[in-house]
């Protein structure tokens, strides 16, 4: 059943065929140099070229990728808003003050200021998806693996990675037949329902682990986990293309920062 | 090494809950056989098949592999299970890893191979479950079908000697249940000896060696299908019913019709008899030709302008290889299961056909056919197609 999952996109996504150490470097860097940036431009720069990496080489779906942006930018929308109102600073353009010891201003530093904030928001969005959506879970364990996790803690992600899909089957059954039935059909009867799916998952899930067990059992478990081959070696065009974004985009910050470009800090 | 494989001496168990589940079975299980555990739901098939790789330790009476009785001790029990492979009725409760890969890999990393074996052993299973490039798939991606595959090629893995399949075919559509028996008989040939248990008398009719019919935790009757589901009354008392085949039998036999002993076990068995029936004869008139190619010798290429210097032919293709073989050369199958069966239903209709399939697979087609013609008096030639 799909149940929408980004895994699931991941899993057959345009750049499989790219090492996840590679993917994961461009998106943790390209998080890092978000962090980094004391301007919005290089913010910015990175939410448009890993979009349209997502895009364009991932050939994600434009309709799932906005939806999945819709929610934190309006989230992000809220709390810039807040930020511009709230902050000061630099050229006033509008104030009020609507009770006495606090106001309400739209200066230069607090426009420039939500600016970054909200390019900030954007680029580290992208970058989550980014890796979220060209890296599979799956391609993750090996990672881990190979940086040293400690090999129960990657063991115990892989049977919950394994048990989500399985309860999610599960729960969706419980909720259509309580849907069909009209479980939720008022908002006392929505807390009853919804008290009884809760139930009925936590037996699932319990009995899912007894299964778990059982099943180990019968396939002569000694605590060892088979790891999967890596899958796509680290070519070197790959490797130079993430290579040429990352300096690149380091480059832009630098240039940035220190206003050796017009559009710099304010 | 023994020729009885599994035996079970007046076993018993109760459920904690107070239920009595089984209640005094022998029985014992030769090397090389197919056996179907058949009776209703709650008749203690699931309860008894997990007693078969120590999974449940019986309250009394004794199981034997090999002759030696079970032991319960972890090193035993690990031997054990490595020998009696277990595929649960619900894929999803066996399959345990992120990835079709490291699940088939579970067993043999366990067992201790080295990497350079799992990965050998994990092809070779994958390969004969028909599921090779499914490796870094997640097993939540997959058909039912392709789960059950992935299940069976998790056991196979190990080398079990026998294979004891819970409800093989529920949760299945008709062609993943026919694609699943057929990968059945394939092991079979391999030299595996298989339990299932199932309340499918029309699947376990034309399957199994043997059927032991199982009712309320004791055994009601065991004996070669025939017999076992010929019985109407005993069929009723498990709460079965009685193979339409063998049901058609009964009904001609009945209005006086000269049969042979031999029941029919396949709607081939049924034509021809209800045929010689009329005719009271051996078939008469040409039959059509089989020709046989092992697609592992035979390059597509090859085996394409063979096709198109020939009329039209039947083509069926006999083992997971073969198929997957005849979809890369996108040659249109006729038939996918029972293939040799419908192959001399067209011979003996004058057409001739082509099997493709694999290895010691186009023995079987030879052995097949000539031992129709032994119990019919119908010989039908078998060509092997050679081209290269």
């Amino acid at each position: 059943m799909d149940h929408g999952f980004l895994e699931n996109v991941a899993q057959e996504n345009g750049l499989a065929g790219v090492s996840p150490y590679v993917k994961l470097a461009v998106g943790l860097g390209a998080i890092l140099l978000v962090l980094l940036s004391p301007t919005w431009v290089t913010p910015l720069f990175i939410a448009v070229s890993l979009g349209m990496a997502v895009l364009l080489l991932a050939r994600i779906d434009p309709h799932l990728y906005v939806h999945l942006l819709a929610a934190p930018l309006l989230f992000a929308v809220l709390s810039v808003a807040a930020v511009v109102l709230v902050t000061g600073g630099g050229q006033v353009f509008w104030a009020w003050q609507p009770v006495f010891g606090f106001a309400l201003s739209l200066t230069a530093g607090s426009i420039s200021q939500g600016l970054l904030v909200f390019s900030r928001v954007l680029g580290g969005m992208s970058a989550l998806f980014f890796i979220a959506l060209t890296t599979p879970m799956t391609e993750l364990f090996i990672v881990m693996r190979r940086c040293r996790v400690p090999p129960g803690l990657v063991n115990l992600t892989m049977f919950v990675y394994r048990s989500i899909f399985i309860l999610s089957d599960q729960v969706d059954q419980v909720l259509s037949a309580q849907r069909m039935r009209l479980g939720y059909s008022s908002a006392r009867e929505a807390v009853a329902s919804f008290g009884n799916l809760c139930g009925a998952s936590f037996i699932a899930s319990w009995e899912c682990g007894e299964d778990l067990i059982r099943a180990m059992d019968a396939r002569c478990y000694e605590g060892r986990f088979a790891m999967l081959e890596e899958s796509a070696p680290v070519h070197a065009r790959h490797l130079a293309t993430a290579g040429l974004f990352l300096l690149a985009t380091s480059a832009l910050l630098l240039a940035t920062a220190t206003g050796s470009v017009p559009w710099g800090p304010a | 090494m023994s020729r009885i494989i599994l035996e079970a001496r007046d076993v018993r168990y109760r459920y904690p809950g107070g239920v009595d589940a089984i209640r005094g079975i022998s029985f014992h299980i030769r090397r090389g056989e197919k056996v179907a555990l058949v009776g209703p739901n709650g008749a203690g098939k699931s309860t008894l098949l997990l007693m078969f790789n120590g999974m449940l330790r019986p309250d009394s009476g004794t199981l034997l592999y090999d002759n030696d009785p079970f032991r319960y001790d972890a090193a035993s029990l690990r031997e054990l299970r490595r020998r009696v492979g277990f595929v649960f009725q619900n894929p999803d409760r066996q399959i345990i890893a992120p990835t079709v890969y490291q699940d088939v890999a579970f067993g043999p990393v366990n067992l201790g191979y080295p990497d350079e074996r799992v990965r050998e052993v994990v092809r070779d299973a994958l390969r004969n479950v028909g599921l090779t490039g499914f490796e870094r798939r997640p097993p939540h991606r997959l058909s039912a079908g392709e789960k059950k595959r992935v299940a069976i090629a998790g056991v196979l893995a190990m080398d079990p000697d026998l294979l004891v399949l819970d409800e093989p075919t529920s949760s299945l559509d008709p062609a993943g249940s026919e694609d699943t028996m057929e990968l059945l008989e394939e092991l079979h040939q391999a030299g595996k000896t298989i339990i299932i248990s199932t309340h499918d008398v029309e699947l376990a009719y034309p399957w199994a060696d043997r059927a032991i019919l199982l009712r309320e935790g004791e055994i009601l009757q065991e004996d070669i299908p025939e017999v076992a589901f010929g019985n109407p009354d005993l069929v009723r008392r498990a709460r079965l019913s009685v193979p339409v085949l063998l049901e058609l039998y009964q009904e001609l036999a009945r209005r006086g019709l000269p049969l042979p002993e031999k029941r029919p076990k396949t709607s081939l068995d049924m034509i021809h008899l209800i045929e010689q029936a009329f005719t009271r004869g051996p078939h008469t008139g040409s039959c059509g030709t089989i020709h046989v190619c092992d697609v592992d010798r035979t390059g597509p290429d090859a085996l394409a302008r063979w096709l198109s210097s020939r009329d039209r032919l039947w083509i069926g293709a006999m083992g997971t290889r073969a198929k997957q073989r005849a979809a890369e050369g996108k040659i249109t199958l006729d038939f996918t299961y029972g293939v040799i069966d419908k192959c001399l239903l067209r011979a003996l209709g004058g057409e001739s056909s082509l099997i493709l399939t694999t290895g010691g697979m186009v023995q079987r087609v030879e052995v097949r056919v000539r031992a129709f013609a032994g119990e019919w008096g119908t010989p039908i030639p078998v060509e092997e197609v050679e081209v290269s």
